[in-house]
């Protein structure tokens, strides 16, 4: 059968389906002093400086609150054809993280409930599926 | 125990001058800081060999620009050094050259701004994101746009107005990029950027370059300066990005804390301030800052515009220079630049687009990482 691939998959991973498909859990992190950021890294922690064991994974929901929302109508790199739409959400977990509104979303605008959904985006040589996270009006 | 700018000697502006900000052309970088150096020593009227130390704000000329230019002025042995801290890279070098002065390092520096536009690389961190590539400055701003729109209920047509201001400043300014007035039918009319940003509503790509000479009280008797020429800078400011609540604007937020240090350092309250020049790469930041310093409560800063307030001859100018959407950005010589319209407006020297009775300036800028950078100069 055909498998997908996920396009980073050190950023986000499969979580259950639904209807619009897969939904999408963020790999975040978690610091002993309580500040949840994404994504996961060991460096240090932004509030507190603390590094190592003190950071740990942490599962983020990918549902959120829109804050703002920009469609790019210029944009200088061909690999990222313009028009598309970009989002600020404030996810329930606490980052806030901006990313691509899915293709075919209906128009959203801030204060709207989100969630972002795996979405195909293209295929590897081998016929797999290439899925990345895209935000779309929360169903 | 540590000490603030305007607690050391004190620390004035004697020379002052650009090589106009201009669209990308065959100029070389030399050309366009020696011209904006010489300006400024006439400026001055000094000589080279007066000047002790040299900072070099460039960001995207390449390692060691200075000293192939510095050259051309005679080779005196004095100490350089560059300075990259992005948009802010200019109001960097000034503040160091100030403390250097003020410290009793040297009696005279300079602070020169050069640049021509290269692709910008920004670092690997080796941290993933989602959609970075995807969201350059100006979608960054238009993301803003939309959350100030909304939260504020304002129109995005108003916040637009930003942009007719500044390039009506622009039209009577000789160094700037663009020097034209635009009606806000023209602004909006525009090739449509980002969200609802057009292109008259973002800073120009361009080059150029600005020059600011400071010097200690000793240094002006020395040199004979012309003392009632010479501006003091009464306070020097600057931060970098801390944690924020969620969903707070860090470029706002940094802002406050910036400026609010300034004015403290200056024993000022934001009502004195006469001119501000700030960082408007993308309009609806003019708004966001100039609450953010304390001229009016979040949200009213379109009231204002729209009440002739941010005018020149109003309560207070906002980038009377034209700002970043017209003067232009050329990245290291932008912050330089703002001290030098802030100088030319508290002598009475800014020609048609004089502020009168100006007497009190505050530069600002941001630069991504983020950080910021305020000073505060007086008559
Ligand atoms: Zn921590």
């Amino acid at each position: 059968m055909l498998s997908n691939k996920l396009l980073k998959p050190g950023l986000y991973s499969v979580g259950s389906s639904d209807g619009a498909g897969p939904t999408a859990r963020l790999m975040g992190g978690r610091c002993r002093c309580g500040y949840v950021f994404f994504p996961m890294q060991t460096y240090g922690c932004e509030r507190c400086g603390s590094h190592g064991d003190a950071l740990t994974p942490c599962e983020l929901s990918a549902h959120g609150t829109l804050l703002a929302e920009a469609t790019v109508h210029l944009h200088a790199d061909k690999n990222r054809p313009a028009p598309f739409t970009i989002v600020k959400v404030a996810l329930d977990d606490g980052p806030v993280i901006r990313t691509l509104l899915a293709d075919g979303s209906a128009p959203v605008a801030p204060g709207q409930r989100v969630a972002g959904t795996l979405a195909a985006v293209g295929q590897t040589e081998s016929g797999e599926t290439v899925l990345d996270l895209r935000f779309s009006v929360a169903s | 125990m540590t000490r603030s700018l305007n607690e050391l000697r004190p620390v004035y502006v004697v020379g002052i001058g650009w090589h106009r900000y201009q669209n990308p052309s065959e100029t070389p970088y030399v050309e366009l800081g020696l011209t904006a150096i010489r300006a400024a020593l006439a400026d001055a009227r000094i000589e080279w060999p007066a000047v002790e130390s040299t900072y070099v704000a460039t960001a995207l000329l390449g390692m060691a620009s200075g000293r192939p230019m510095l050259r051309h002025l005679g080779a005196t042995g004095a100490p350089l050094m560059h300075v990259e801290n992005a948009s802010a890279s200019g109001s960097t070098a000034f503040r160091h050259a100030c403390i250097e002065v003020a410290s009793g390092i040297s009696d005279v520096a300079l602070a020169i701004g050069v640049d021509k536009r290269n692709p910008v690389r920004r670092p690997d961190t080796g941290l993933g994101n989602l959609a970075e590539d995807a969201i350059v400055p100006f979608t960054h701003f238009a993301l803003l746009t939309n959350e100030y729109a909304v939260r504020h209920n304002a129109s995005t047509d108003d916040i637009a107005l930003v942009a007719v201001k500044n390039h009506r400043n622009g039209a009577k300014n000789p160094n700037a990029q663009r020097q034209q007035e635009r009606t806000l039918d023209e602004v909006l009319g525009g090739k449509r950027v980002s969200g609802s940003l057009t292109s008259l509503q973002c800073t120009p790509i361009g080059e150029g370059a600005a020059a600011v000479i400071v010097a200690s009280e000793d240094g002006i008797r020395r040199l004979g300066i012309d003392a009632g020429r010479a501006i003091r800078t009464t306070a020097s400011v600057g931060r970098s990005e801390r944690v924020y609540p969620p969903g707070a604007g860090f470029d706002a937020a940094l802002t406050q804390e910036t400026a609010d240090l300034a004015l403290a350092q200056a024993k000022l309250a934001p009502k004195d301030l006469d001119i501000i020049e700030l960082h408007d790469a993308f309009t609806v930041e003019e708004l966001h800052y100039i609450e953010s310093i304390g001229l009016c409560p979040e949200g009213h800063g379109v009231r204002m515009l729209k009440d002739g307030a941010l005018d020149i001859g109003g309560q207070c100018a906002i980038n009377p220079s034209g700002g970043l959407i017209a003067m232009g950005h050329p990245i290291g010589p932008t912050g330089i630049g703002q001290i030098g319209e802030i100088v030319m407006q508290l002598r009475g020297e800014a020609g048609p687009r004089q502020h009168g009775g100006a007497r009190i300036g505050l530069a600002h800028m941001v630069g991504v990482g983020a950080v910021c950078y305020v000073h505060i100069l007086q008559r």
